[in-house]
C-alpha cells in the first residue's frame, strides 16, 4: 500500500449564509477541520456608491451614506456632512451639534446591540437577540419620532441637522437611557459569565497591537489591545469635548471575548452620553438647529411664503444644490464600528469631485485570512461576528 | 496641531529631499507629494522615524483626473496614534505605469490597493495577489474612471432557454438626468441649440 | 379555516371568527368523532396549509434585511403566523429578497432559488429589488430582482417598515389562497 497524499479541502462559504452577517462569501482551505486559509470574496453588495456620489449633487449624496452601514446609518452621514461643513466653513449651531451627537450616539447602541446579540446567536444563544431587538425597535421609535423614518433618517445636513426635535422626545429618550442599562446587564447575565459562550470566544482570534495597527484596525477592535484611541476623545468633533464619559480598553489578550465585551460596556458608555446631550438639549430649546446662511441651508418654510429671497434660496437649493470650495478633506468619526472616513475631492462645483469612502469593516474583514488561520472551522463564525461585519460599508 | 505637522513636514522633506518632491498644509491637514519609484521609502520612514510614528495606514484609494498627464492620484492616509496626527502622501501615475505596492510595509495596503486596481486600473508591482475585489466576476473596464459611463455596459438577466444568467448590453427606458445648472449668463460655451443649421446654410 | 365540509360551497375567504366558525369547527368535530373522517375539496385543505407555515428562506442581502430580522423578532413575531425563518432553500417555501440585488450576487440568487422545492413565492422587499431603486443608474446593480425570478409580491418602501413587510406576507397568502390551485 502506497501512503496516500491527504489533500486540502476547500470549502466554500456563502454567499448565501445566515452566520455571514450579510453576503460574505469565504473560500476556506481546511486541513481536516483546521482552517489552512481564508480568502474572503467581497463585492457581492457592491452598488457603486462612489460612483453615484460623483454624478449627484451633495444633498443627494446624504442618504447613501445611511445605507452604507444599515445598522447605525446615523454615524455615516455625520461623516460626510462634516467634510461638507470642512470645505465650506459652515457655523453649526450649538443645538445642531448637541443633537447629532444624541442620535449618533443612539446609532453607537443600535449598532452594539446588533452585532452583541448576532454575534450571540451566531455561537449558539438565541434569547439576546430578542431581548435586543425589542430595544433597537424603542431606538427606532425615537428615531422616527425626530424625522420620520425608522432606519434611513436622512437627518444630519450639511450645517446642521433636518429639523428640530419634537417636544418630549429628550424626555422619552432620558427615561430610555436611565431604564437601558439594566437589559445590558440582562443581556450580560446570559453571555458574559456563560461557559459555552466563553469557551466558544476566548483566545479565538487573538491579535496584538502592533499587528491590529499593522492590519489599520479601529474602533473597539484596537481598544481591545489596552490602548485607549477614541477619535471622540482623540480629535473631537462636533462638541464631543464636552461630554463625560469613558473609554472602555481591553485588559490583557484582545481575542473574540474583550471585543464582545468591550462593546458591552461602551453601551453603558453612551448612555451616559445620552443623557447629558439630553440635559444640553433641555437647556437650549428654540435654538437654530442648522446653519443660517441660507446659501447653504433652506430657509424656513414659513419665510419662503412672505420673502422672495427665500423662496429663490429655496430654489436655487433643491435644484442647483450649494457649492463647494475647491479642495479636498479627510475627515473621520468614530463610527461604532470604528475609523469611518470620507475623502472629499471637491473641484468647485455641486457635485462631489471624488468621493472616497473608507470603511472601517474593510480593513477589519481583511486581516480575516490572518485571525483565523490555525483556528477550527467552527471559529470562523465567532471571528466574523466579533470583527463587526456589515456589508453595506464593506461593499459600498 | 499645524505647528506639529509643519515640524514633521519640514523634518520629512529634509530628509527625504530626493523622495519629496514637495508639501501642503491645506485645511489643516498634511499632504505630502511624492515621487512614484520611492514610495515605500516614504512611507517606511514615516512609519518608523520616531517624530512621525505612523504606523497605521488607515486608506489608499486613486483618484482620476482625465486632464492631466498623469492622470491618476493614489492617496495614502496615514494615522499616528502615539502623537494623534494624520498625514497624506500622493504619487500619481497614469494607465501603464505601475506603481510600487507597499504591502511589504503595511500589511492593510493589500486589499485598499486591490480596491483601487479594481476601480481605476491603476497596477500595483509585486503585489501579492492583485486580483479584482469589487465588481462581478469577469467585470471589464475600471469603473470609476470618469470616462467610465455611470450605468456601466452590460446588464443582467435570467434567460428562461438557456436557463441560466446572460449578460446584455444595457437598455434604459430612461436615461440617468443629469442636468447642467450653470447659468446661462457664465457657462454659455459652445453655439446654442439650432445655431449649427443656421451656419452650415450659409 | 379553509376547510368546507359541505361539497360545492365556493366560499374562499376564511370564516372570520365568530358565532360561524365556532359552528363551523362543530360541524368538523362532530363529523370526525361520528364517521372517522372528513370530507373536503384537497384543493382547499392543501392551500390552507400553504398558507398556515410559509417558511422563507433568510435571503438578507442589504438594508431591507435588517428590517426583516425586525419582523422576526419579538415585537411582530411572525412566527404567530407559523412563518419561521429557514437557512436552508431546500426546506423553505418563499423567499424574501431583502435588499440590493448586485450582478455579482444574481447568479449566487438564481442558483438559491432553483433548489427550492415547489410550489415556491418570491417577496421582494424594498425599492432595489423591486425595480433598482436608489440604485437604479448604477453600473453593478440588477435594475429589479424580477429580471432574476419571478415575483409574487413586491413591498415598497425604502426600507419598508417590518408592517409593512408583514403586510406583504398577509398579501401573500391572500395570493395562494385565492388562486388555488394544486400545482403552480
Amino acid at each position: 500500500m502506497s501512503e496516500n497524499q491527504i489533500k486540502n479541502y476547500n470549502l466554500n462559504f456563502g454567499p448565501q449564509h445566515p452566520a455571514a452577517h450579510g453576503v460574505l462569501r469565504l473560500v476556506l482551505e481546511l486541513d481536516g477541520e483546521i482552517v489552512e486559509r481564508a480568502d474572503p470574496h467581497i463585492g457581492l453588495l457592491h452598488r457603486g456608491t462612489e460612483k453615484l456620489l460623483e454624478n449627484k449633487i451633495y444633498q443627494q449624496g446624504t442618504p447613501y451614506f445611511d445605507r452604507l452601514d444599515y445598522v447605525a446609518p446615523q454615524n455615516q452621514e455625520h461623516a460626510f456632512c462634516l467634510a461638507i461643513e470642512k470645505l465650506t466653513g459652515m457655523e453649526v449651531p450649538k443645538r445642531a451639534q448637541y443633537i447629532r451627537v444624541l442620535f449618533a450616539e443612539i446609532g453607537r447602541i443600535q449598532n452594539h446591540l446588533m452585532n452583541v446579540c448576532s454575534y450571540a446567536m451566531d455561537v449558539g444563544a438565541m434569547t439576546p437577540f430578542l431581548w435586543g431587538f425589542e430595544e433597537r425597535e424603542v431606538l427606532y421609535e425615537f428615531c422616527e419620532r425626530a424625522c420620520g423614518a425608522r432606519m434611513h433618517m436622512n437627518y444630519f445636513r450639511p450645517g446642521g441637522v433636518a429639523q428640530d426635535i419634537p417636544a418630549g422626545l429628550t424626555d422619552d429618550v432620558r427615561a430610555w437611557a436611565e431604564r437601558f442599562p439594566k437589559v445590558v446587564k440582562d443581556i450580560e447575565t446570559l453571555l458574559t459569565e456563560n461557559r459555552i459562550f466563553r469557551q466558544r470566544t476566548v483566545d479565538i482570534g487573538v491579535i496584538t497591537y502592533e499587528e491590529a495597527q499593522d492590519w489599520g484596525f479601529s474602533g473597539p477592535n484596537i481598544r481591545g489591545n489596552g490602548v485607549p484611541w477614541d477619535l471622540r476623545k482623540a480629535q473631537p468633533y462636533d462638541s464631543y469635548e464636552e461630554f463625560d464619559f469613558d473609554i472602555p480598553v481591553g485588559k490583557g489578550k484582545n481575542d473574540c471575548y474583550t471585543r464582545y465585551y468591550l462593546r458591552v460596556l461602551e453601551m453603558y458608555e453612551t448612555c451616559k452620553i445620552i443623557l447629558q446631550a439630553c440635559d444640553k438639549l433641555d437647556a437650549c430649546v428654540g435654538e437654530p438647529i442648522k446653519c443660517v446662511d441660507n446659501k447653504y441651508s433652506p430657509p424656513k418654510r414659513a419665510e419662503m411664503k412672505t420673502s422672495m429671497e427665500a423662496l429663490i434660496h429655496h430654489f436655487k437649493l433643491f435644484t442647483e444644490g450649494f457649492k463647494v470650495p475647491a479642495g479636498e478633506t479627510y475627515t473621520a468619526v468614530e463610527a461604532p464600528k470604528g475609523e469611518f472616513a470620507v475623502y472629499l475631492v471637491s473641484d468647485g462645483s455641486n457635485k462631489p469631485y471624488r468621493c472616497h469612502i473608507r470603511a472601517p469593516g474593510f480593513a477589519h474583514l481583511q486581516a480575516m485570512d490572518f485571525l483565523s488561520r490555525g483556528h477550527m472551522l467552527a471559529d470562523i463564525t465567532a471571528n466574523i461576528g466579533s470583527l463587526d461585519i456589515v456589508f453595506g460599508e464593506i461593499d459600498r | 496641531m499645524s505647528q506639529a505637522l509643519n515640524e514633521i513636514a519640514e523634518l520629512a522633506s529634509l530628509k527625504l529631499s530626493q523622495e519629496i518632491t514637495s508639501f501642503e498644509i491645506l485645511n489643516g491637514e498634511l499632504i505630502f507629494h511624492a515621487r512614484r519609484d520611492a514610495i515605500c521609502k516614504v512611507l517606511t520612514f514615516l512609519r518608523d522615524d520616531a517624530n512621525c510614528h505612523f504606523k497605521v495606514l488607515v486608506d489608499v484609494c486613486g483618484a482620476d483626473y482625465p486632464n492631466r498627464e498623469e492622470r491618476f492620484d493614489v492617496v495614502y492616509n496615514l494615522l499616528s496614534m502615539s502623537h494623534n496626527l494624520r498625514a497624506r502622501v500622493k504619487v500619481t501615475t497614469d494607465e501603464d505605469t505601475p506603481v510600487p505596492s507597499v504591502t511589504g510595509v503595511f500589511s492593510s495596503a493589500n486589499w485598499f490597493e486591490r480596491e483601487t486596481w479594481d476601480l481605476y486600473g491603476i497596477y500595483f508591482n509585486e503585489h501579492p495577489d492583485l486580483r479584482r475585489i469589487m465588481t462581478d466576476y469577469g467585470f471589464e473596464g475600471h469603473p470609476l474612471r470618469k470616462d467610465f459611463p455611470l450605468t456601466g455596459y452590460v446588464e443582467l438577466r435570467y434567460d428562461d432557454e438557456q436557463k441560466r444568467v446572460v449578460y446584455e448590453p444595457v437598455k434604459l427606458t430612461q436615461d440617468f438626468r443629469s442636468f447642467d445648472f450653470l447659468s446661462p449668463w457664465e457657462g454659455l460655451q459652445g453655439v446654442l441649440p439650432g445655431d449649427e443649421k443656421a451656419e452650415g446654410n450659409a | 379555516m379553509g376547510v368546507d365540509s359541505k361539497p360545492g360551497s365556493q366560499s374562499l375567504a376564511p370564516v372570520p371568527s365568530g358565532t360561524d366558525q365556532d359552528a363551523l369547527l362543530k360541524a368538523v368535530t362532530d363529523e370526525i368523532q361520528d364517521r372517522g373522517f372528513v370530507v373536503a375539496q384537497l384543493d382547499k385543505v392543501v392551500n390552507w396549509a400553504r398558507t398556515g407555515s410559509l417558511w422563507p428562506l433568510t435571503f438578507g442581502l442589504a438594508c431591507c434585511a435588517v428590517e426583516m430580522m425586525h419582523a422576526y423578532m419579538a415585537r411582530y413575531d411572525l412566527d404567530r403566523f407559523g412563518i419561521v425563518p429557514r437557512p436552508s432553500p431546500r426546506q423553505s417555501d418563499v423567499i424574501i429578497v431583502a435588499g440590493t440585488l448586485t450582478n455579482k450576487m444574481a447568479p449566487a440568487f438564481r442558483r438559491v432559488y432553483d433548489q427550492m422545492a415547489e410550489p415556491r413565492y418570491v417577496i421582494s422587499m424594498g425599492s432595489c429589488a423591486n425595480g433598482g431603486g436608489y440604485y437604479h443608474y448604477s453600473y453593478s446593480v440588477v435594475r429589479g430582482c424580477d429580471r432574476v425570478v419571478p415575483v409574487d409580491i413586491y413591498v415598497p418602501g425604502c426600507p419598508p417598515t417590518a408592517e409593512a413587510l408583514l403586510y406583504g406576507i398577509l398579501q401573500l397568502q391572500k395570493k395562494i389562497r385565492r388562486t388555488g390551485t394544486l400545482f403552480r
